[in-house]
């Protein structure tokens, strides 16, 4: 994420703390400060299940990050999102069944368990690029998908694992509204941490690295290291994803963790936008969000009672076509559009930016 | 013996869909996620045609054919076209996408019931005794026999003449093609048609030998590492990718664990991609010089 | 007076639909000349081949204004095969040979208009008459081909498909001037004998006025100056900016400006 150029306005950076400064002018303060007052004030004002909507979306919003690391930051295709999402999930879960371990135990494993896995993932890496490599997630994926698998039937589990709410101080974590404010703190966590790590030199080799990675290694960057990094930072993200996925919905079951998932946080780092931090967040809150605006707008068309019953491959209709529409129109997604509109206002009444003459 | 029964149906079916993988993969370096959809597409396409032309199966076959030609021209038309010259990445993740629209507008259409076009045809799947002692059903041994037929068109069709060398160079650099005098839309949507219609012949075998339902899908997710371990732009790799996958398979199943069956083919992928990433007959790509 | 054969008039090249790259050029080529065109880096040199020899999607490139005609009838924003067919052909700048195909092969591949079986050996056989290296190169793989050679191929896989005009992109780019020299006399023989106009795009505008006949020189996506060969090669500013000659004296450091002298396209 590369910073924006010092406004024209005649705002500069003086020294080195204020360059460092995420946050800058006096607007942007306010418009922070607004919004974070609003994210604290929504569960007050909000129903149950708008709630749960927005902890939904934190959840996806921390798997979007991460995903967005590897693939729109690093260039490192994965399709295999769900089986590290699914690891994480199968980590809470087996150690709560064999060990009944709290989730201060929990949580730390499964970030572990998904770094390890980020090393397995990333593996292929190293000699695949591009289709191969996506291709090689996606058989690794499946790999993760059918163990998970076969815990469930050899220990008995057909229907899947059962979890208790994690216990805080004695007290089991139920309300909804507790819930919102520890996924917020989580996801707000993991979007720290992606600003800071690709403002460091992780950030610029990463962005070596998709760039030209040959170019890359012969200035130096040691590419292997890095792309390993990448894919075990993002995996151990995912997992971690995964096991409050778990704990949130008290439940984990192979069949949550399909290839569609998988192509769900494709689809939202598309949608979103890629090589974007805020795209990340976009995509994150369109695709989670699409579904149940899809069921709303179906129950409010006059004939559509006899669809009630297929809501689900209407969505799958629905969810297929909206994302062939981004590939083909377009390709960098809602923050493309965002800056398009910006171009627009900036660049007029010009139409087009000359290439550098007129600059002299 | 019937294990080795097992092994050539299973393989003739990698087989015919990979063919379909093989063509779009040669001509555009694109890896065809929809493939499975498609082949689905064309299995209930068959079910309505049957339905339609009730007393006359060949008809049917050959109306269901000839549409889902024209579904992969149009696939290409109104979909890929657009996609012509741009990332290939991109290009694949609208397949994907495209395969996601499918299956919910099968379901849409045809409802997610399990159901057979043999029926409407009036055809019976019994089962054939071989020499040695294996049993095959009709249907899959007409499946083997038409993958062999299809392979024998294709291959003469590729190898003689320049179109098997100019699809290659498309695949490698579409510009440069275009700008040697290839016309780049005639020889994607050619190689879209015929992908596809591969690809539904595959999906009705499937269909009439054992039931149509949305869960076919998943055996043309398993019939990529085939191609994939053959080399995925080159035919004979597929067959021989096919072969290889599909013993794996049936061996696992047999001695090991019947639960192993989605799995084993990607494992035999990972193999292949540890080891020589473009297959055993596939060209090499990505050279590495700057 | 002899037609041109390709007229450009005002074009402008659009990238991604917010950068002109070409704002408003005019030139033109005559049947059996050749013409080069020179300039620095980003000057629009390029895209102003490629937008004679036609887009694919992944340009994201656009004529917006402008013709370009030739034999009379417009070519602008057609397909690039569409181009070829009708006889103009460009050898590229990058990606100029198929890099997984052999050389013969890479033969093969292009699509010669309205040739017989016949007719289309003797094209490839012809090729192999121009560049016998290439005769002993018929079964590498074209990616590992060194860069003249690998410059020999394009040019020949462009012949193959039977150019009236040939565009030439940056042909010595890369490439040892011996190298270079031997290409330019290959080029002048094909010429001579095919009977094939040129327009020759080059960085090093004291290889491309070797052998053109005219010259145009662009900046900035526009054309500053134009004129017969040897009018270009006596232009003061040419020989200061583009040939590196300042006279004959040597200058020491303290002589060089900070500034440069602003060109000054007079005369």
């Amino acid at each position: 994420m590369s910073r924006p150029m010092p406004r024209a306005s005649g705002y500069f950076r003086t020294d080195y703390r204020r360059d460092l400064g995420l946050v800058e002018t006096r607007l942007e303060w306010t418009s922070l400060a607004l919004f974070i007052v609003a994210l604290l004030a929504f569960p007050f004002l909000a129903s149950p299940f708008h709630l749960d909507l927005a902890c939904q979306v934190f959840l996806a919003a921390i798997g979007s990050l991460s995903l967005m690391l590897l693939t729109g930051y690093a260039g490192q295709i994965s399709l295999g999102h769900a089986g590290l999402l699914a690891a994480g999930a199968f980590t809470v879960g087996i150690l709560f069944r064999e060990v009944q371990a709290p989730f201060w135990l929990t949580l730390p494993a499964a970030a572990l368990v998904g770094g390890l896995l980020g090393i397995l993932f990333g593996l292929p890496s190293l000699r695949l690029r591009g289709l191969y490599l996506a291709v090689s997630t996606l058989a690794l994926h499946f790999v993760v998908v059918y163990l998970g698998g076969e815990y469930e039937t050899r220990r008995g589990f057909s229907t899947g694992i059962t979890i208790d709410p994690p216990q805080i101080f004695g007290r089991a974590l139920t309300s909804n509204r507790a819930w919102y404010f520890i996924l917020l703190v989580f996801a707000a966590a993991t979007l720290l941490i992606c600003v800071n790590l690709l403002r460091s030199r992780t950030g610029r080799a990463w962005g070596a690295i998709r760039a030209r990675e040959t170019v890359a290694e012969a200035l130096g960057i040691g590419v292997a290291g890095y792309k390993l990094l990448a894919f075990v930072i993002s995996s151990a993200i995912t997992a971690v994803a995964g096991a409050l996925f778990a704990y949130y919905r008290g439940f984990v079951s192979v069949e949550a963790f399909s290839l569609f998932l998988s192509i769900s946080y494709v689809a939202m780092t598309i949608i979103g936008g890629m090589g974007s931090l805020l795209g990340a967040l976009l995509g994150a809150v369109f695709v989670t969000l699409f579904p149940y605006v899809i069921e709303a707008g179906l129950l409010a068309l006059p004939g559509a009672q006899r669809y009630a019953g297929q809501l689900f491959a209407v969505n799958y209709s629905a969810f297929g076509l909206v994302m062939i529409l981004f590939l083909v129109f377009e390709p960098l997604g809602l923050v493309g559009i965002w800056h398009r509109i910006q171009a627009y206002f900036l660049l007029w009444p010009f139409k087009h930016r000359p290439l550098s003459g007129s600059r002299k | 013996m019937q294990l080795i029964v097992n092994i050539v149906v299973l393989a003739a079916i990698y087989a015919l869909i990979s063919c379909g993988y093989v063509l779009v993969y040669r001509v555009s370096r694109v890896l065809n996620l929809a493939h499975g959809e498609l082949m689905m597409l064309g299995a209930y396409l068959l079910l309505s045609t049957a339905g339609l032309f009730a007393g006359n199966p060949m008809a049917a076959i050959a109306v269901a054919l000839l549409l889902s030609l024209t579904v992969g021209i149009l696939v290409y038309v109104l979909l890929m076209r657009k996609m012509t010259g741009e990332m290939v990445l991109a290009a694949v993740l609208t397949t994907v996408a495209l395969g996601i629209l499918l299956r919910g507008l099968v379901v849409l259409v045809w409802s997610a019931q399990q159901q057979n076009p043999a029926q409407p045809l009036a055809f019976t799947n019994a089962a054939i005794e071989l020499p040695g002692g294996g049993r095959i059903s009709i249907f899959a041994g007409i499946l083997v026999l038409v993958t062999a037929a299809t392979y024998a068109v294709v291959f003469a069709f590729l190898r003689f003449g320049r179109w098997g060398v100019r699809m290659r160079a498309a695949g490698q650099n579409p510009l440069l093609a275009a700008q040697r005098g290839v016309n780049l839309h005639a020889i994607y949507a050619l190689a879209w048609s015929l992908s596809t219609l591969t690809g539904s012949m595959a999906g009705m075998l499937i269909a009439l030998d054992s039931g149509l339902d949305s869960t076919m899908v998943i055996i043309g997710l398993k019939a990529f590492p085939a191609a994939l371990v053959g080399g995925l732009d080159s035919l004979l790799g597929a067959l021989a990718g096919s072969l290889i996958v599909a013993a794996a398979e049936v061996l696992a199943i047999h001695y090991i664990d019947p639960l192993l069956s989605d799995v084993v083919p990607f494992l035999v992928l990972i193999a292949m991609l540890a080891v020589r990433p473009w297959g055993l007959f596939g060209t090499r790509e990505e050279l590495d010089r700057v | 007076m002899t037609e041109a054969l390709l007229s450009i008039e005002k074009l402008e090249v659009v990238y991604q639909r917010a950068i002109t790259a070409v704002q408003g050029i005019t030139l033109s080529v005559r049947a059996g000349q050749i013409v080069a065109l020179l300039g620095t880096n980003g000057a629009g040199k390029t895209t102003t081949l490629r937008a004679i020899s036609g887009f694919l999607g992944i340009d994201d490139a656009r004529v917006t204004q402008g013709t370009i005609m030739f034999r009379g009838e417009r070519i602008e924003n057609r397909p690039p095969n569409e181009i070829t067919r009708r006889g103009i052909v460009l050898v590229p700048e990058r990606d100029k040979v198929f890099p997984n195909l052999t050389v013969a092969e890479n033969l093969v591949a292009p699509v010669a208009r309205g040739v017989g079986a016949g007719e289309r050996a003797g094209r490839e056989a012809l090729v192999y008459r121009f560049f016998p290296q290439l005769g002993d190169l018929k079964n590498r793989i074209a990616g590992l081909l060194s860069g003249g050679e690998r410059q020999m191929l394009a040019l020949g896989s462009a012949i193959v498909c039977q150019p009236e005009l040939l565009l030439v992109d940056e042909l010595s780019l890369g490439l040892a001037p011996v190298v270079v020299e031997d290409l330019l006399h290959r080029l002048l023989e094909i010429k001579s004998e095919l009977g094939i106009t040129i327009l020759i795009v080059d960085q090093s505008a004291a290889s491309a006025l070797e052998i053109a006949d005219y010259g145009y020189v662009m900046e900035n996506g526009r054309i500053v100056l134009d004129g017969s060969a040897e009018r270009l090669r006596g232009h003061q500013d040419i020989q200061e900016f583009y040939l590196g000659q300042t006279g004959d004296t040597r200058r020491s450091y303290r002589d060089v400006k900070q500034y440069r002298r602003s060109r000054r396209w007079y005369g």
